[in-house]
């Protein structure tokens, strides 16, 4: 099946954002459970998996061609949202290196790449990109590997040094994120980038992920979903943009509920990268509308207890204090209180209503 | 609100020295060593000591000697870092590097070593002096020394920000947050936290 790309989709603005039903079908829900807690979810990263959005090693959807323009669009506003440390050159070839063989593997109607030893061709058909460059040699490419690479992905990318027994997180492509800064980052340890976050460290889960993380092996990938809520169907919701997208949170009423609160969900992958023993983070942001995802009967009983069960201090870091109980309201009534099975899968294969 | 919870918030502890190391450098931002920075039975001494007079009537060279027990004075602390890098420059491995003073002179001081190539492990640093915190404004990127309130109007948008205890030490800043970013208007009162 081949995917219909929207490219005049937008994520700002007027917020010309729709999901097909394969689209809300495919959606990396990331609740397991009725509740949801901190923990050390990381599996492997391998094809198949609950939903489509798992097929491959980077997920392209319908939505690649506008957020590739979105992404174009923030680093003309603001440079520093990709930014690569100097030690950090070999990863950058590692990252391209992987991203490309990936996606012409992955999607060969799409991408493709041929070698003829170190002159690279690459092609990107539904970006109109056909590019001739020598592997190693930054100076034949119009932007440095990493960016050049990362611009026609979708969802962030940071770049980890391991050294010292710790993980720096010294490079990265952040123009989606989930309201944390890149420049205030750059250059930070594991530990210190994950200090604002609440109850984790207390529970041991970030020196678990740590310790699991520096034993990453080459070839062997891992994955784990991350969630947020974010009103309007917006990609940047950085802090350098706060002032421009943090009134949104006061739009939340009983009647826009359903179509305002969006959740937010992070596909992260991990791999580790060959030449430079760097570690490569995908953060790939997938947003859906509650109205959206009450069209599948298991995924709406259980937003609704997931959110009407959330501890406070992850519903104050999520930022989600002023309408929380906004949605929840909106999702028990539509609640039947029928058990749920484990697991994320949609469990049928059309949409409701 | 005085612990936020956040782990990116530096914590010190007191120059303890380093028996095995081949050569030991102190940064003091005050004209002397505080006595209660320094370790139970730690010999100050062992140390190359360089300081700030905060007083421009120095000689431009008062004492060059490099050698353990040595006490150079410079006129301030940017006076001091300027000589910092080519002096790092000539060092080899073995070098110890510990830094005295308030918390913008201390990572601006880690900065220069890191950038010299030093790694934390070869480092210590002690917290003496005001509280006051650098703010980086996550908004517009200006940088504001000598904040002491919960809340702090950026010189540079206009924005009130929330003083946070999220810390970059490359930045040695803290991040400061509009406060009213969802609410305009919804200021709360400042209060003097910082010290
Ligand atoms: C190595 C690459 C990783 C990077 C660059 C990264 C980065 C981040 C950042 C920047 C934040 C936001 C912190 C803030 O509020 O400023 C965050 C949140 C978080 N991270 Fe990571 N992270 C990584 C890996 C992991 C792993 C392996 C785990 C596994 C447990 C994890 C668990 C979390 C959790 C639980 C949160 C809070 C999310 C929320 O409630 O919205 N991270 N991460």
């Amino acid at each position: 099946m081949t995917v219909q790309f929207k490219p005049a989709e937008t994520f700002r603005d007027m917020f010309n954002f729709k999901k097909s039903p394969e689209d809300i079908l495919r959606f990396p829900f990331p609740f397991p459970e009725d509740e949801y807690m901190y923990s050390v979810n990381i599996e492997p990263h391998v094809k198949g998996g609950p939903t489509a959005a798992f097929q491959a090693a980077f997920d392209i959807d319908e939505h690649y061609i506008a957020e590739c323009r979105e992404r174009e669009r923030v680093l003309k506003e603001d440079p520093k949202r990709c930014q690569v440390l100097p030690h950090m050159a070999t990863a950058e070839w590692d990252t391209l290196e992987l991203i490309m063989e990936s996606l012409a593997s992955d999607y060969p109607e799409h991408f493709s790449l041929s070698k003829a030893g170190d002159v690279w061709t690459w092609v990107n058909r539904p970006l109109g990109i056909h590019q001739t460059f020598t592997f190693g040699k930054a100076e034949t490419l119009p932007y440095g590997p990493f960016e050049y690479i990362t611009r026609q992905v979708q969802g962030d990318f940071t770049l980890q040094d391991q050294r010292d027994d710790m993980l720096y997180v010294d490079g990265g492509m952040v123009t989606t994120q989930a309201d944390w800064s890149f420049e205030f980052n750059i250059g930070m340890s594991f530990m210190e980038w994950h200090g604002p976050v609440p109850v984790a460290h207390e529970a041991g889960v970030f020196e678990r992920a740590l310790k699991y993380l520096m034993r990453l092996q080459y070839g062997q990938p891992v994955r784990r979903l991350n969630w947020t809520m974010t009103i309007n169907p917006r990609l940047d919701t950085s802090p350098e943009n706060y002032p421009v997208w943090g009134p949104d949170r006061t739009t939340v009423t009983p009647e826009n509920v359903g179509d305002k609160v969006h959740l937010r969900v992070e596909l992260q992958t991990l791999f580790r990268l060959p030449r430079s023993n760097a570690i490569l983070f995908g953060i790939r942001c997938y947003l859906a509308p509650l109205n959206d995802l009450v069209k599948v009967p298991k995924w709406r009983r259980r937003l609704h207890r997931v959110l009407r069960g959330l501890r406070p201090e992850l519903a104050e870091y999520k930022g989600m204090t002023r309408y929380r109980q906004t949605a929840v309201d909106y999702l028990a009534a539509l609640d039947d209180g029928a058990p749920t099975s484990k697991g994320i899968a949609p469990e049928i294969d059309k949409l409701e209503g | 609100m005085s612990d936020q919870g956040i782990k990116s918030k530096p914590t010190y502890g007191k120059i303890a020295g380093d028996k095995a190391a081949r050569y030991q450098l102190l940064l003091v931002e005050g004209a002397e060593i505080p006595a209660e920075v320094l370790a139970e039975g730690v010999d100050p001494s062992a140390f190359e000591t360089w300081t700030v007079a905060h007083a421009s009537a120095l000689p431009a060279a008062p004492m060059m000697d490099e050698a353990p027990g040595t006490v150079r004075p410079f006129r301030s602390a940017s006076h001091m870092f300027s000589a910092l890098e080519e002096r790092l420059d000539r060092e080899t491995m073995g070098l110890r590097f510990y830094a005295v003073g308030a918390e913008p002179f201390l990572w601006d001081a880690f900065n220069i070593a890191s950038a010299a190539g030093l790694s934390q492990q070869e480092m210590q640093f002690a917290h003496v002096g005001p509280k006051a915190r650098r703010i980086y404004c996550v908004h517009c990127r200006t940088l504001m020394d000598g904040v002491t309130t919960s809340i702090v109007t950026c010189t540079g948008c206009g924005a009130p920000l929330f003083v946070r205890d999220h810390f970059s030490k490359r930045l040695a800043s803290y991040m400061g947050v509009q406060v009213d970013a969802e609410a305009p208007g919804e200021v709360p009162a400042a209060e003097e936290l910082y010290k």
